[in-house]
């Protein structure tokens, strides 16, 4: 399948990655786990970043997301190039890992972006309520994460993310935790999100299922290291049901259409 | 059933230290190969002796034998005649205590968390922490009696100085171990360095210093009591040395009681407080501190 000029496809450009290069210094020589990678996403595409372990997809996106220094190439969003440690207003990033506040409860948790930007007490209130609705999580306002299962937890994590109402959205596996219909709950969950807001997210994943199910269009990275390998459009209507697509042919076609390829950089990967 | 039973266990095993402390004493000529010397009733007094001082000395009763609360003024008349009684010793020791105990807190907190998020200035004072640390810290009471007099600031300096360094060090280990990933979380969701310092590295510390808030109290109670051996006007340290002065070991006895009592009262608040202030931990880890 040729790589679709993802301009023509969206509207306006918001995340530009131009020959990114990173390479790591491990006992004394260098590790190269990004190279020469270059894409372009358009306004209110949900992308899927896909590729084996090790890849250097959450490298991609820790250096967009300005937690990671490029050692070459650019980043721009919104036409801006990035600088290391100065996070973007409007991205908002979700984590693999549970990094919720634990000794914040979970509307505390949820108002933390608002409480930062000195949203007042009431209007935080009443958008943190809402949050906590949508996400499907009323009567656990007043809990602690500690108390929460996994999948309630990334659920908050998702809600402190999308509360600030962030246009770009960077998601580093975040359902990588999760087991199997936990992570379709999740899926719904987000789909359910997205498709009101549309934001532009970049989701990093080694999930081909998951990457099929959410994403308008699957950027293949090759193994270590990271380049981009192929570019594949999903077309499947909106809105998606997680679970009932699954069970459709032309999910099945892609499907293996894709695998393949993935598989040949597990393969390498394994080699290596 | 086992919790009965284990009541039942601590009552008994109560109740016989008490009885062999009680009447022991009379089977050492007899027995002298089972009851130990150091059950002498001139070293460790007995609970009735030590029950009749503590009345005493408490004003509860006078001395004549009466109940002072049945005679009008009789409780204030004896009180008046010992400066160092037992409630204004054990005011003053608690009040000491609890100075110590917040004047070290509070500046240890201060101090762990400049120090355990600047390597810099962690690296300068690097050798000198461990030096001071190195040093008994109540091989320095003599001299802080010296330098601050045998009034109530000394205690409280002495106190400070035990609670501190423990304080320190915990906060120090706290604000170096803060997880990197909330820190960036809060980044990204728009913190300023600022906010960060305030949302996450004081929280994710202070769990540190919550654990450390127990040992403090009782050393700081360890503080106050050393300071009062050495020099002191007031306080139930300073009235076990003039009881050990006079040979009696009852007097000492009510004031080790007493100490007890206000050990066990003080920690079992400090716990609560702790358990309140940690409540968002999972449970079995807030159990166990």
């Amino acid at each position: 399948m040729p790589s679709t000029p993802p301009e023509a496809a969206a509207g306006r450009c918001r995340i530009e990655i131009d020959r990114l290069r990173k390479g790591f210094i491990a006992n004394g020589r260098e590790v190269v786990a990004v190279d020469d990678a270059s894409f372009r996403i358009g306004d209110g595409e949900f992308v899927a970043l896909l590729g084996p372990s090790g890849c250097g997809k959450s490298t991609i996106l820790n250096m967009v997301a300005t937690l990671i220094a490029p050692s070459g190439g650019a980043i721009k969003v919104d036409g801006a190039p990035v600088t290391f440690g100065r996070p973007v207003r409007h991205v908002g990033y979700v984590f693999q890992k549970d990094t919720l506040f634990p000794w914040r409860t979970v509307e505390d948790n949820v108002g933390y972006a608002l409480e930062l930007a000195g949203v007042p007490p009431a209007e935080r209130k009443a958008r943190v309520a809402e949050a906590i609705r949508q996400a499907g999580l009323d009567g656990f306002a007043r809990f602690y994460p500690s108390s929460l299962s996994g999948g309630m937890r990334q659920r908050v994590s998702l809600m402190r993310t999308l509360i600030s109402q962030p246009e770009i959205l960077l998601m580093d596996e975040p359902f990588g935790a999760l087991d199997t219909h936990t992570k379709l709950d999740m899926h719904s969950v987000l789909l359910g999100l997205w498709e009101r807001q549309r934001q532009t997210v970049l989701f990093v994943t080694h999930d081909l299922g998951e990457a099929l199910t959410l994403a308008d269009r699957i950027i293949l990275l090759s193994a270590r290291p990271g380049r981009v390998k192929q570019d594949f459009r999903v077309d499947f209507p909106r809105p998606r049901d997680a679970v009932a697509l699954r069970e459709t042919r032309q999910y099945a076609e892609l499907f293996s259409r894709i695998w393949h390829s993935l598989g040949e950089e597990f393969a390498k990967g394994r080699s290596e | 059933m086992r919790r009965v039973s284990t009541l039942l266990w601590q009552i008994a095993i109560g109740l016989g230290a008490l009885a062999i402390w009680e009447w022991g004493w009379a089977f050492h000529d007899r027995l002298p190969w089972l009851v130990p010397d150091l059950l002498d009733p001139y070293f460790v007094s007995k609970p009735s002796a030590i029950f009749q001082q503590f009345l005493a000395m408490s004003c509860l009763v006078g001395r004549d034998g009466a109940w002072t609360f049945a005679t009008d003024g009789a409780f204030a008349r004896c009180m008046g005649k010992s400066e160092n009684n037992l409630w204004i010793a054990t005011y003053v020791t608690l009040r000491n205590t609890l100075w110590g105990f917040l004047t070290g807190v509070s500046s240890g907190f201060a101090l762990g968390l400049l120090l355990g998020r600047s390597d810099r200035l962690s690296e300068i004072f690097y050798p000198y922490i461990t030096a001071f640390n190195s040093i008994p810290r109540i091989a320095l009471a003599p001299i802080i009696i010296l330098a601050f007099g045998i009034g109530d600031a000394s205690k409280v300096v002495t106190a400070w100085l035990v609670v501190v360094f423990l304080v320190f060090f915990n906060t120090f280990e706290g604000a170096r171990s803060v997880d990197r990933d909330h820190i960036n979380a809060a980044r990204l969701l728009g913190a300023s360095e600022w906010q960060v310092t305030r949302t996450v590295i004081v929280p994710s510390t202070m769990a540190w210093l919550f654990a450390s808030l127990s040992p403090a109290i009782s050393f700081s109670l360890i503080g106050v009591i050393v300071g009062e051996f050495i020099g002191a006007e007031h306080g139930i340290g300073r009235m076990i040395i003039e009881a050990e002065a006079r040979g009696e070991a009852a007097g000492m006895m009510v004031a080790v009681f007493v100490l007890m009592v206000a050990g066990v009262i003080l920690s079992s608040l400090v716990r609560r407080l702790q358990s309140y202030l940690l409540r968002w931990r999972p449970a079995q880890t807030a159990a166990g501190t």
